[in-house]
């Protein structure tokens, strides 16, 4: 159980948290969204206490995380694959963590086999690849067997395989009843691992609901439209204050209003439609919507804050 | 590979369900033996004390050998010959042999003392040592102590073999050192002591500037270049008090500790001249201050 209340974090003038307040729950796999600077990995460092808020608290099964007697067996953190000694194996890197809290070379040996650095162990990590340093950094967050895991963009760098792995690996822990918080800013691997999403754009929680409500937002939402007389019912549709637009001349995106109201509205004034069809969401569809407002960076041209 | 996971994790289903941790927590014995592993696992270590050992043996042979015939000697004190030394003097020039390499080795462990802390911030390391240890300052605490006891361990080794080597060679130039001298055994755990205070010191300064190039430039410029620059100042201006302020630097007060306590000319007034304990505390202090002014800004500082 994480419980985040009116989290903030100021970098000088920047604000990289604003005012966020959630709860991720045990049992499940939360996903947290956003584009890239959104905040969330200041969040994730805000949770295990490398940075300290400007305001507000942040919790770990209750306590506050500097607080807690043994850290690395209550939770586990990948923060990123970098944050390792580049001239210590992988496994002397691992030793090292784990004897602060008495975790020997048992548990050492069982992290790598699990992670499937076997054949790397001995190597420094100075040479992975940034897929064995990801897997390098869950075996590091799963030495304490905690029951709360924090990762920071898992599967970034991973092949396939990996991608597959972290997948079913999160899933398989949050079965055992354990809290899983993961980050990425890529909607379509959230859709097939998480439960629940909290989506952060710019420092600010912009949603938060399981992820079958994320995708409904989306869907249904938006109607495509194709008729010949495309400008009259766009003046119509506008008129009861519906956000239409034109794709093509005769094409319209109608969002705010069903299909059968649509339907309905172009019979009452005559007018013929071709096509009057639903758009089925995709959640990465959903997250678009949601966060672009907040993307702080937009490709081509930066939006003053 | 999954099925280990499978089979671990129910194993300690049970532990989980709960939510707590189970087992030895977080201790500082834990965090030593830690400190202790990465100490032990860089390259860089066993380079910097293997340095230090034949820096500390080699220079040694070398002055010893390098000292000919009586009356030839170099750097002897107060020019005398071999022949007409008194025992104390010649306990005093076995010393200064034994001891030269500590000039250089104080290079080597002050690099690596910086090395050991901003290693971690220019990898990334400590944002893992800091969640594993939540409160930071044990990390600090226990690098400290497990990099002073090694590089003191390491040098007193090298000193001790230094002394020893060089005996038969300076029995050749009729120079006699008296083994069972407990003052000249004294100045080599001095010597130990001064080499790891220096890495502590650096350590410190490290913690401060959190960069590689800045904090070996520090520990380097403090040992080396200060001391030069107060000398300058002190013979333009005549004054006294360069000279008063250098007697405090590391590396003066350093050097009274592994000096053979042979009487000294009484030092004219107004210049300070400090005794070994007076030299001891003035470097515990230095790592002291170095250390804890780094351990208020670890507390303070996002790592």
């Amino acid at each position: 159980m994480i419980e985040a209340v009116g989290l903030s974090k100021r970098y000088g003038q920047k604000v990289a948290v604003d005012d966020v307040s959630f709860t991720v729950k045990p049992g499940m796999v939360t996903g947290f969204l956003g584009p890239n600077g959104a905040g969330k990995s200041t969040t994730m460092r805000l949770i295990v206490g490398l940075d300290r808020p400007t305001s507000g608290r942040v919790t770990v099964n209750g306590a506050n995380y500097v607080n807690l007697r043994a850290p690395l067996r209550e939770v586990g953190v990948l923060l990123d694959a970098k944050a390792v000694h580049t001239g210590r194996t992988a496994e002397n890197h691992l030793l090292a963590l784990g004897a602060t809290h008495g975790i020997g070379r048992t548990r050492v040996d069982e992290v790598i086999a699990l992670t499937g650095l076997e054949s790397v162990a001995r190597r420094r990590v100075g040479g992975f690849s940034l897929g064995m340093g990801q897997r390098l950094g869950i075996a590091a967050a799963l030495l304490g067997d905690p029951g709360v895991l924090i990762l920071d963009e898992p599967v970034n760098g991973l092949d396939p395989e990996g991608v597959i792995w972290v997948r079913e690996l999160t899933r398989h822990l949050a079965s055992e009843g354990r809290t899983i918080f993961l980050s990425s800013h890529l909607m379509s691997e959230m859709a097939q691992t998480a439960d629940h999403i909290i989506v952060l754009g710019r420092g600010r929680v912009i949603a938060d609901a399981p992820v079958a409500t994320i995708e409904a937002l989306a869907a249904g939402d938006v109607v495509t439209v194709r008729t010949p007389d495309a400008t009259r019912l766009a003046a119509l549709l506008a008129d009861a204050g519906i956000t239409v637009t034109a794709t093509e001349p005769e094409l319209l995106q109608v969002s705010g209003l069903p299909a059968p109201r649509i339907g309905e509205l172009a019979a009452q004034h005559g007018i013929v439609l071709h096509e009057l069809t639903p758009v089925v969401g995709s959640l990465e569809d959903a997250y678009l919507a949601l966060t672009q407002d907040e993307v702080e960076y937009h490709a081509g041209k930066m939006v003053t804050a | 590979m999954s099925a280990t996971a499978v089979d671990h994790h129910a194993a300690d289903s049970r532990t989980v369900a709960r939510g707590t941790a189970t087992g030895s927590g977080l201790t500082f014995g834990g965090v030593l033996r830690s400190e202790w592993i990465k100490l032990r696992t860089l390259r860089s270590t066993f380079w910097s004390y293997v340095l230090i050992i034949l820096l500390t043996i080699g220079l040694a042979l070398l002055i010893a050998a390098a000292q000919r015939a009586p009356g030839t000697a170099p750097g002897t004190p107060s020019g005398a010959t071999a022949a007409t030394l008194t025992a104390a003097a010649q306990q005093a020039r076995w010393i200064t042999d034994a001891t030269l390499g500590i000039n250089f080795a104080q290079l080597v462990v002050a690099v690596l003392g910086a090395l050991v802390i901003t290693g971690e911030y220019s990898t990334g390391m400590i944002r893992s040592s800091f969640a594993a240890v939540p409160a930071r300052l044990p990390v600090i605490f226990a690098k400290a102590l497990v990099f002073g006891v090694s590089s003191f361990i390491v040098s007193l080794f090298s000193l001790v073999v230094a002394a020893l080597v060089i005996v038969p060679v300076l029995q050749g130039h009729d120079i006699h050192p008296d083994l069972g001298d407990g003052a000249a055994w004294l100045a080599l755990v001095g010597g130990a002591g001064y080499l790891a205070l220096v890495g502590v010191i650096a350590m410190g300064i490290g913690l401060l500037v959190r960069s590689s190039a800045a904090g070996i430039a520090s520990a380097v410029g403090l040992l080396l270049i200060v001391p030069i620059v107060l000398r300058i100042v002190g013979g333009v201006t005549s004054a006294l008090w360069p000279g008063n302020i250098a007697s405090f630097l590391p590396s003066e007060a350093g050097g009274r500790l592994f000096a053979y306590p042979i009487t000294q000319p009484a030092a004219p007034a107004g210049v300070v001249v400090l005794d070994t304990w007076q030299s001891l505390a003035v470097l515990v202090a230095w790592a002291v201050v170095a250390v804890g002014i780094g351990c208020v800004l670890v507390k303070r500082r996002d790592a």
